[in-house]
Parts: structure tokens; C-alpha cells; sequence
């Protein structure tokens, strides 16, 4: 009679060497991934960027001032009201397009957003009496001079651009101003 | 239950890992996400949408826009153009530093056809007035004259420009598939979505990507007409006609200002006109507020001043799913075509 065998039993066996090697480099691997492409989970680096130091070497150089960058001034602070065409609307505000407000003195068109301007006023032999507020009077002389350069050049005339220099020189000559009416700003030159 | 607490301690760490993971670590990061000021400017970004367009993302919800609509555009990477504004009064330096920069980038995989079109001009000035070296150049307006380099190599090569006496500058240009398409300019990031809720993210594309709709499609009077019978605006739109959104009725004293111009089949019988409802103009006010191609710190751009939306395009992503949903939807679209146009009494 064959004596029985006893029930197999699992034995221990080591970790094969080269599978530990293997982990190893696959954690290596792993930790330098993480490094060069997760920004370390900062909130501001989105996934085409790898880094802060990949996303600040994208940023627009020497200012980044364009005429689209006083478009989407112009668009957001005037265009509401005066139209993004310039031609004004009807009881809103009247029209850039053909007006002499428009082309005429920088001195004069400067302080209209500075301040407001408010009561009859004639524009292209039409009179509108309305209340425009101090729209401009948040903006940044830089925006400012922009944004009315823009009007004053795109909507049909080619009239003269208005620096920031200028804007700063009436910001400090008119100091803080009512709204103006028409009268007060006619005698402007 | 010999591994009660065993059991239950695995359950809490996965479910608190989780926690961790996909709810407290974003609020951390994203939870305090502010309006910003755009890049070189003080205008806040995002600016709250009007309370009409508040009103619209809860049509554009409640008709389930979102589940055909994404509003989140992809970017793969990002390159920077050098960009010749003005060549100056030194013409022959600024030519020579172009051919130096040609002959340094022009084996690569850059671009340059900026490059041949300004060396262009130039050898057709040196044939007409038989100079070796030409004096004047027609300036080329904002002409990308590199294209697809490094940020150190595009401020390298604007730098040789400019000493050259040209008017060079360097700008930031997104690119990927979604932005090819002409749907927007930049990525979505989390900022421009700070005053939405709830987020209308989307997740399929059975229609366009609608981020950066309205800088695209900018016409009140477009998105109406496309709402009520979208093949009228885009061929072979897969879109439903959202006609209920839209009223018909009897003319009274004077047609209103609002009633929609369509053409024949569609138009209304005389006497009869077809106006949106509140909703409709509601949720066209929401679509006309989705804009989001502002510069912004995480989603540098530098905004081209020329009329660069040309070539935008309402197609879908999947084009070849556009051509079956079209397939499909023309048996539908003339099923449906002129019986709902009927006057409603």
C-alpha cells in the first residue's frame, strides 16, 4: 500500500530581482513625467503647457497693444451704446460716423468720457438731449487714448490720433468735473 | 463578518481618496477663481453675462443644447510667429537678415512662406529696376514672415530684424485642431466660465463648439433664423428647428420690428408673421454672450488685427457623422418643413 503523500504546501520564493529593477525604473519613469508635464497642479497651467516657465516664455511681448485690443474697449465700454458700427442709436446715443465731435479737437473729445456729458447737444444737425456718464473714467490713459483713436479713425475719417500724454494733460486740467454740456465744451479748443 | 473593520476601512479610504482627489483638491485650486484682468489692458475678464443671457443658458439648458454642443475648445500646443509690420528705411538690411534667418530656419520644419513672399517682391523690385540690392520694399502689412518657432528662436529672429531697422514683433499663436476649425482662438480655461452656473460644458460634438460663438457669428437676426429653420443658414445643418420657440401670428395694427424674414416655403401667408418668443430672443442673447477668446495669463494669445475669421466654419467636428446625421435628417427636414409653418388659427 503506497503511503500517501501529504497535502501540497505553497513555500515562499524571494521577488525576482529584474522585476524590482523593473519597478524601479517604471516609478523613475513615472516621477520624471510628472515633473516635466503636470505643472505641479498649478491652477494657472493648462495642458498644452508643460510649466509656469513654459507658459510665462508664451506670454505676448512689448505690451500687446493692437487695434483689437481698443476694438474690445471700444466694444465693451462705447459700442453699447453708440453702436459697435459707430452710427449711434436712436433715444440711446447719437452717432460717431460723420460727426464733428468725432474729428474735431482732441482737447474737447477727450473730456467727453472723462466726465460725462449731459443736455442738448447737436450732432450732424440732429439735436439729442440725453445723459452719457463718465464711461472713460475707469480706463487707463493708454486704453483711453486708444480707444479714442479708434474712434477717431475708424468710423469714415482719418482724423489725428490722441497720445496718452494728451489724456494725461486734461485727466489734470479738468481734475474731478460734472458732466459737461455742450456749451462748456464748444468753448474748449 | 470576520473582516468587518477591515471592510470597512478599505471603503473609506477609496471613498475619501476619491474625495480628495476629484472634489476638495480642485476647490482648493479652482474654488477661489476670480475675474481677472485681460493681458496688457484693465478690462475685467469674464465680465458677468446681462440678465437676458443669464436667462438664455436656462433655455439653452432646459432644451438641452448642451448634449450636442460642447463649449470647451482643445489647443495642442502653441507656437510664435515673428511678424513684420513695417521694413523701415534700411530695405538691403532687412533683406539680408531675412535670407539669414531663411538659411538658418529654411532646412527645418518651420514655415517661411512669409520669407518667400517678402524675398519675392523683392527680387521682382531688383528685376525692374536692375539694382543688386533694393532701396525701397512695399511693406507688407503684419506678415507673419516665421512661422512655428520656439519662443527663443522667434525672439531671436525679431530681435535681428528689428536691428536690422524693421518693424518686428513677436506673436503668440494657438494651434490645434479645434482652433483650425475656426471655432475660437484660444483654449477654454476655468476662468471663463467663472460666472455660468451650472457650467453648459457639453460632451459630444454633434454640432460645432459653441466657446467662442459669438465672436463667429456676431448677427441677432442670424441665430434666429438658424433656430427656426437651421438649413436655411447652414447646409446640411443636423440641427432640430426649434420652432416652438418662435410664435405665428396675425398681424395687428403694423408688423412687429422683431418677425423673422424667411424665405418663400417658409414665410408666413400674408397677414401673418413669425416672432420669436421670449425665450428665443433669450437664448439668442445667451449665445451671442458665449465669447471667449480673450488673452488671458494661462491662455496666452497675441489677437492678429486683421480680419482673421475668414475662413471660420460652423461644420461640425466629425464631419463624416455630420454626413450621415444630413443623410438621415433630409427625409426628417422635409417631413417637417412647411406643416408646422401654418398660421395658428
Amino acid at each position: 500500500m503506497p503511503r500517501e503523500t501529504g497535502e501540497p504546501t505553497a513555500e515562499n520564493r524571494p521577488v525576482p530581482v529584474w522585476l524590482m529593477v523593473l519597478l524601479f525604473a517604471l516609478l523613475y519613469w513615472g516621477m520624471v513625467f510628472f515633473d516635466r508635464s503636470s505643472g505641479w497642479f498649478d491652477a494657472e497651467v493648462y495642458a498644452p503647457y508643460a510649466s509656469l516657465a513654459d507658459l510665462q516664455a508664451f506670454q505676448p511681448r512689448g505690451g500687446g497693444f493692437s487695434a483689437e485690443h481698443f476694438r474690445t474697449i471700444y466694444e465693451s465700454n462705447c459700442g453699447l451704446c453708440h453702436g459697435n458700427d459707430g452710427k449711434g442709436k436712436p433715444s440711446q446715443a447719437p452717432p460717431y460716423v460723420g460727426s464733428d465731435w468725432v474729428t474735431g479737437s482732441p482737447n474737447r473729445m477727450i473730456r467727453i468720457p472723462l466726465s460725462g456729458l449731459s443736455g442738448p447737444v447737436q450732432v450732424n444737425g440732429t439735436e439729442w438731449n440725453l445723459s452719457m456718464p463718465a464711461m472713460g473714467a475707469t480706463l487707463s490713459d493708454d486704453d483711453l487714448a486708444g480707444v479714442l483713436t479708434y474712434i477717431r479713425q475708424t468710423f469714415g475719417s482719418k482724423a489725428s490720433p490722441i497720445t496718452p500724454e494728451q489724456v494725461k494733460k486734461v485727466k489734470a486740467e479738468i481734475g474731478a468735473h460734472p458732466p459737461w454740456t455742450a456749451q462748456e465744451l464748444q468753448a474748449v479748443e | 463578518m470576520n473582516y468587518g473593520p477591515l471592510l470597512f476601512l478599505a471603503a473609506f479610504f477609496a471613498l475619501a481618496g476619491s474625495w480628495f482627489g476629484f472634489v476638495l483638491t480642485p476647490q482648493a485650486q479652482l474654488g477661489q477663481l476670480q475675474a481677472t484682468n485681460l493681458l496688457g489692458g484693465s478690462i475685467p475678464y469674464p465680465q458677468g453675462r446681462p440678465g437676458l443671457a443669464r436667462q438664455g443658458l436656462e433655455v439653452y439648458r432646459a432644451n438641452g443644447c448642451a448634449d450636442c454642443h460642447s463649449q470647451q475648445l482643445r489647443q495642442s500646443g502653441t507656437v510664435c510667429d515673428v511678424v513684420l509690420s513695417a521694413v523701415g528705411t534700411n530695405a538691403p538690411a532687412v533683406w539680408s537678415a531675412l535670407q539669414r534667418l531663411k538659411a538658418e530656419e529654411g532646412d527645418t520644419r518651420f514655415r517661411l512662406l512669409g520669407v518667400l513672399t517678402v524675398t519675392g517682391a523683392l527680387q521682382r523690385l531688383k528685376a525692374e529696376e536692375a539694382d543688386t540690392r533694393p532701396t525701397t520694399l512695399d511693406p507688407l502689412p503684419s506678415t507673419p514672415v516665421l512661422e512655428g518657432l520656439t519662443p527663443a528662436k522667434a525672439d531671436a529672429a525679431a530681435k535681428a530684424l528689428n536691428a536690422a531697422g524693421a518693424k518686428a514683433a513677436v506673436s503668440i499663436v494657438p494651434v490645434g485642431p479645434d482652433l483650425a476649425r475656426g471655432w475660437g482662438k484660444r483654449r477654454s480655461v476655468a476662468r471663463d466660465f467663472v460666472f455660468d452656473y451650472p457650467v453648459a460644458l457639453g460632451s459630444q460634438r454633434i454640432g460645432p463648439d459653441l466657446a467662442d460663438l459669438a465672436a463667429r457669428q456676431p448677427d441677432a437676426g442670424w441665430h434666429l433664423r438658424h433656430l427656426y429653420a437651421p438649413r436655411l443658414e447652414v447646409k446640411g445643418s443636423a440641427m432640430p428647428p426649434f420652432r416652438f420657440l418662435f410664435e405665428t401670428r396675425r398681424i395687428e395694427r403694423s408688423p412687429s420690428p422683431d418677425a423673422l424674414v424667411l424665405p418663400r416655403p417658409l414665410a408666413p401667408p400674408p397677414g401673418y408673421e413669425i416672432v420669436p418668443k421670449p425665450e428665443a430672443g433669450a437664448l439668442v442673447a445667451y449665445l451671442l454672450s458665449l465669447r471667449a477668446d480673450a488673452p488671458l495669463f494661462e491662455a496666452p494669445l497675441t489677437l492678429a488685427s486683421g480680419p482673421a475669421a475668414a475662413e471660420a466654419t460652423n461644420a461640425p467636428a466629425a464631419s463624416d457623422l455630420a454626413a450621415t446625421n444630413a443623410s438621415a435628417g433630409s427625409a426628417a427636414a422635409s417631413t417637417n418643413a412647411a406643416p408646422t409653418n401654418a398660421p395658428a388659427k
